[in-house]
């Protein structure tokens, strides 16, 4: 499990209170260089592990490293490394931009002649140059999640740990983050949680699949989807009536499942949509049945998407499987 | 050491950035003003010995408004989760915010010399009694702050934190009157040494012992041990 390179490791690691357990023999590594996306349901235990990993609690059993530091002993040491980023952005909203970073900076061990320096690289990074003078409470949703990235920024980590860095995000923003993640994660290591499966596949080496504290799959966006062939979709656009339709797609060898709805806006076309068996050919089968009786007008193989892969993992392997 | 400073430096900023610092400042002395007044003008005694004794009650009601944020914000805003993962070890953190909270005490305290003046004006006060009457109201206040950073570090809830530190420092300074109540000299060696009223009138008597310096320092200690210890465990 562990590599020479892996910068965050995690060893069997549980962590119960009382008598549950949140995240349940929890392995994996991340590698220098290298962005994992964290991927969970709410409740997955995404932020415990991550707060277990920041060194903010410890692992009931197990063993997490950062960077060869051991997180239940040398947690102080290792802090120096990390950056991160919690859940909810940990700003002091008595105080303004530029005095929190300052204090950050400082809290982290940064030289004083090297904080300026250090606090404009972060706030042009995070774009945060229009509300440097602002006090926190004043700042919009967008603003104190960059903040909130900014200060993990702070004190050149060697770790980032990212719990939904985008949340809150307008689109612009969020692929600016994107940006300020991906120009780490080049040097650094990278853990990041998120929601939007669009994003893991922009910009992550690797995702890690969790529910109900267990690690349920780690591999490339590819390579995941590979694994979930079952998961295949033709879908097609049809002028006919959609008993009809269904039923003619049904007889069709292969076709597993066929969903019938009208278009909305053009009277008479049907868009359907078929669950199919992973082989070749099918489309053409497809085509067949329905071209002889009625006009076809766009016919497209989809390729498994992210979130058909997440949902059936996380439905098909409840805890324990 | 730097993180250390960083820290107090961000208390102190939180205080003087927010109502608390110059509410606290201001009840104190406007009480403390009334006490004095009360005091000289009305008995005709150049002393502030009695001033001290109203100073201190005051000053237990007033420490959990100055202490119930040292922790219980930072968990209920979430900086606790930065504050606890930077490179600082526990009982750093608990005494950079223990002096940001002792600073602010130090501040009203000498604020009050304001009422020295009238009285050195139209009498003749003994220095070295006024001197140890603050030297003890300082003691007891950072017992009472130490206390009071143990209460916050338990709760997220700030006024339930206010609220324990409270009954808590009430009862510690009211505990004297059960002496009258024991038969056991136990029981009242006990209630006489917990007292912080007790310790704190020999201040203002103008004695400064050893046991009271003690006494006071070694409550805090413990205190701001257990707060270190507390977030250590929790963990």
């Amino acid at each position: 499990m562990t590599s020479d390179s892996a910068v965050i490791t995690l060893e069997a690691v549980s962590k119960r209170y009382g008598s549950r357990t949140v995240v349940d023999d929890l392995s994996f590594t991340v590698d220098e260089g290298e962005i994992v996306g964290f991927l969970g349901p709410n409740g997955a235990g995404k932020t415990t592990t991550m707060r277990m990993i920041a060194g903010f609690t410890a692992a009931s059993t197990g063993r997490v490293r950062v960077a060869g530091y051991d997180m239940a002993t040398q947690n102080v040491e290792a802090a120096r490394l990390i950056g991160y980023q919690p859940e909810r952005p940990p700003l002091y909203d008595t105080l303004d931009v530029s005095a929190y970073l300052r204090f950050v900076a400082r809290a982290k061990g940064v030289r004083r002649a090297a904080v300026p320096a250090e606090l404009e690289r972060v706030i042009v990074a995070c774009h945060l140059e229009a509300v440097v003078r602002r006090e926190i409470f004043k700042l919009s949703k967008g603003y104190r999640q960059r903040l909130g990235l900014a200060q993990a920024l702070l004190g050149a980590p060697q770790v980032l740990l990212l719990d939904e860095p985008t949340a809150g995000l307008d689109p612009g923003q969020i692929q600016e983050t994107r940006e300020v993640i991906r120009a780490f994660g080049e040097h650094h290591a990278v853990l990041f949680s998120t929601h939007i499966l669009a994003e893991v596949t922009l910009i992550c080496r690797r995702v890690a699949i969790i529910n109900h504290g267990r690690l349920l799959a780690i591999d490339s966006p590819s390579a995941l989807r590979r694994a979930q062939e079952e998961t295949h979709r033709v879908s097609l656009q049809v002028s006919g009536p959609s008993t009809e339709v269904r039923d003619a797609l049904l007889s069709v060898k292969g076709v597993i499942a066929v969903d019938v709805h009208a278009m909305p806006d053009n009277a008479g076309l049907l868009a359907v949509d078929c669950r199919v068996e992973p082989r070749q050919g099918l489309e053409a089968a497809i085509a067949r049945a329905v071209t002889h009786r009625w006009d076809l007008h766009r016919l497209e193989r989809q390729e498994p998407t992210l979130e058909n892969v997440f949902l059936q993992y996380v439905k098909t392997r409840p805890d324990g499987a | 050491m730097t993180g250390t400073l960083a820290v107090y430096q961000k208390e102190l900023a939180s205080y003087f950035r927010s109502p608390i610092a110059y509410y606290v400042v201001a009840v104190f002395l406007l009480g403390t003003g009334y006490f004095f007044l009360y005091n000289v003008f009305l008995t005709g005694e150049t002393t502030m010995a009695a001033t001290f004794q109203n100073m201190g009650i005051l000053l237990v009601t007033l420490v959990p408004v100055i202490s119930m944020r040292l922790f219980s914000a930072e968990f209920s805003a979430g900086t606790a989760e930065l504050l606890l993962t930077l490179p600082l070890e526990p009982w750093q953190i608990v005494v950079a915010k223990y002096l940001g909270a002792v600073t602010i005490l130090v501040l009203m305290t000498a604020a009050t010399v304001v009422d020295l003046v009238p009285l050195y004006l139209f009498g003749t006060p003994e220095t070295t009694t006024i001197l140890a009457g603050y030297v003890g109201f300082v003691l007891l206040g950072m017992a009472c702050l130490a206390l009071g950073l143990f209460f916050s570090t338990l709760t997220h809830n700030q006024i339930v934190a206010a609220l324990i530190t409270a009954a808590v420092l009430l009862g510690l300074w009211f505990v004297g009157h059960l002496q009258s109540f024991q038969r056991s000299d136990a029981l009242r060696g006990l209630f006489g040494y917990l007292s912080f009223a007790q310790h704190f009138t020999d201040f203002i008597q103008g004695l400064v012992r050893t046991e009271a310096v003690a006494f006071y320092l070694v409550v805090a200690a413990i205190a701001l041990t257990l707060s270190a210890g507390y977030l250590q465990w929790r963990r």
